[in-house]
């Protein structure tokens, strides 16, 4: 009990500039019937890796959807750096440039080479004629050619994207989100359907960029083993709402939810859940 | 078949009867005039090879007729489908738009012929003017079509970027829909072909106006000449458009290489 006090964060430290994402009470849905989300109460610390695991309909992509504006809350608030996401909301809209989303199904276009890609990233960058042109500046293209190595797709940047293989393509979605130089990088399942090796060289990738850019990174797993080895923070979803919202300190599973869980009783019940 | 199909299959027999009835369709007639037919082909095979020339000419300006047809009714189009597409647009700009598209489509290119003859007098111009309106209906249509179909998966990791409608009509519904429009481009060129031939119905130039003539004036043996001319010309385009297709259009979609027979 002691030692789980010890690890949370202390009450101390949490300055609201600490906090990049919050989220309060937060309902949404799809069709009037039913909420997608409920009651949903986060906060993220700037330059954490948090995850967010739950069951196949459970509301993960629907969490992000709503950080990125493209969904808006029924009920409730969120601030992502003090601004409500909203399509319609300015200030929001410029933020949009730094934030990075990879949807579940990637989002790429498939009739373009991997580089003409990865360059989506930086048309909040370009001017009008520029862009119709495609006219990249010489310093954008060398960029994109950076990280294009940097994601180990070195060779490939003139391959159409839909003649790469599932790994490849999840990293020209990376690739394309951090071409926007985020601060923010939403991911949805992008390590899921690849195999351990992939997916942990993935997970380094994004880990290393979150060390030099400073980058807050929410992504949404399948696995909470991967999910526990990489983020700070994981939270599990079910129908909707937070069950859990746990992290690992030192060989400790700890509860932050709430604050009273052990990591026995963390997992009998995580594994209770996914049993149902 | 259950009971219910088996009465829409009966209304639609009777209606058949119903409407053959009505418009004076009669099987009887046709078998009568089979022997009319066999005179008329008979004609045919007398041809006349000194008029293989003018024929092969007044074929390259029909093909150059559609060509130009083809091309700026697609640029004119491209622009007004993007305008006419519900998941680019508001209301009140795709409802005026598709209004315009539908009421160009209701004339059919013989009809556009006719007024453009008057406007700017015959010849192949005003036959011109009419392949690129009908363009403009079809095409507008079938792209804006495609757009509203496009995978909403790019557009919205895409937006989400928070770029301006025109990056994203530029980098994503544009190459997403290209294969398409290539495609429209080819079947559009190959149709305009077909009907560009008759054009000349109403002196807007082309071949139909010799086909027409010699029909008219029972030469029938001429007309062959001509429409041998069209048949062949139609079988390379269509041809030449498999080839395109194959390159271009299937293999962009699926990532493989489809071999024909
Ligand atoms: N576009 C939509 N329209 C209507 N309902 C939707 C839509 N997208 C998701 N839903 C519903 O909202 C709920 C949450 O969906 P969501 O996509 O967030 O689940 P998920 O946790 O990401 O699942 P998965 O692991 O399968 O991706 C589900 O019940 C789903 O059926
Ligand atoms: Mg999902």
């Amino acid at each position: 009990m002691e030692l789980l006090q010890m690890t949370r964060p202390s009450s101390f430290s949490l300055i609201s500039t600490k906090k990049i994402i919050q989220m309060n009470n937060v309902y949404t849905s799809y069709d009037s019937k039913n909420y997608a989300l409920k009651g949903i109460s986060i906060s993220i610390d700037r330059g954490t890796n948090y995850a967010i695991v739950g069951q196949s309909g459970s509301g993960k992509s629907t969490l992000l959807k709503l950080m990125n504006g493209m969904m808006i809350p029924s009920k409730g608030t969120i601030k992502i750096d003090y601004q409500t996401p909203n399509m319609k909301n300015k200030q929001f809209k410029l933020m949009m440039h730094k934030i990075g989303y990879i949807p579940q199904s990637l989002g790429l276009i498939k009739n373009i080479t991997v580089l003409e890609n990865i360059l989506i990233g930086a048309l909040p960058r370009l001017g009008k004629i520029q862009s119709l042109l495609k006219m990249f500046p010489e310093e954008e293209v060398i960029e994109a050619k950076k990280i294009l190595k940097q994601v180990g797709l070195e060779g490939k940047e003139n391959r159409k994207a839909y003649m790469l293989s599932g790994g490849e393509k999840r990293r020209v979605a990376i690739a394309r989100a951090f071409m926007q130089k985020p601060t923010i990088l939403l991911a949805d399942e992008i390590v899921s359907e690849l195999d351990h090796i992939t997916a942990r060289e993935i997970m380094a990738l994004i880990a290393s960029a979150q060390k030099t850019m400073n980058l807050t990174a929410i992504m949404v797993h399948h696995d909470i083993q991967l999910a526990l080895e990489y983020a700070n923070r994981v939270a599990v979803i079910k129908d909707g709402e937070k069950i859990l919202e746990i992290g690992v300190e030192g060989d400790k599973i700890v509860d932050f939810q709430t604050g009273n869980l052990t990591t026995e009783e963390i997992m009998e019940m995580y594994s209770n859940e996914s049993k149902k | 078949m259950n009971p219910k199909n088996n009465i829409i299959v009966g209304i639609i027999i009777a209606l058949l009867f119903v409407t053959s009835y009505n418009i004076g369709a009669n099987p009887i007639e046709f078998v009568k005039g089979l022997p009319n037919l066999a005179i008329v082909a008979e004609e045919m095979t007398q041809v006349e090879p000194k008029l293989f020339g003018t024929a092969f000419l007044s074929m390259f300006e029909t093909i150059q007729m559609a060509f130009i047809g083809t091309i700026v009714g697609v640029a004119i189009s491209l622009p007004l489908s993007m305008f006419a597409a519900r998941n680019l647009n508001s209301k009140y700009v795709y409802a005026p738009v598709r209004a315009i598209l539908a009421a160009i489509r209701t004339f059919p290119s013989i009809l556009w012929a006719i007024l453009f003859v008057i406007m700017v007098g015959l010849g192949p111009f005003a036959g011109v003017l009419a392949i690129i309106m009908y363009t403009i209906g079809f095409v507008a249509k079938l792209q804006y079509e495609v757009i509203e179909t496009i995978d909403s998966d790019p557009m919205d990791a895409v937006s989400s970027i928070g770029v301006s409608k025109w990056q994203l009509i530029r980098y994503v519904v544009l190459p997403e829909s290209a294969p398409h429009l290539l495609s429209q481009m080819l079947y559009m060129f190959d149709y305009n072909v077909r009907q560009t031939s008759i054009l000349g119905l109403v002196g807007a130039g082309g071949i139909g106006f010799y086909i027409i003539n010699y029909i008219k004036f029972f030469e029938y043996g001429k007309a062959a000449v001509f429409m041998l001319v069209v048949l062949v010309t139609v079988l390379i385009i269509d041809w030449a458009s498999v080839k395109i297709r194959d390159k271009y259009i299937i293999k962009s979609q699926h990532g493989m290489k489809i071999s024909v027979k």
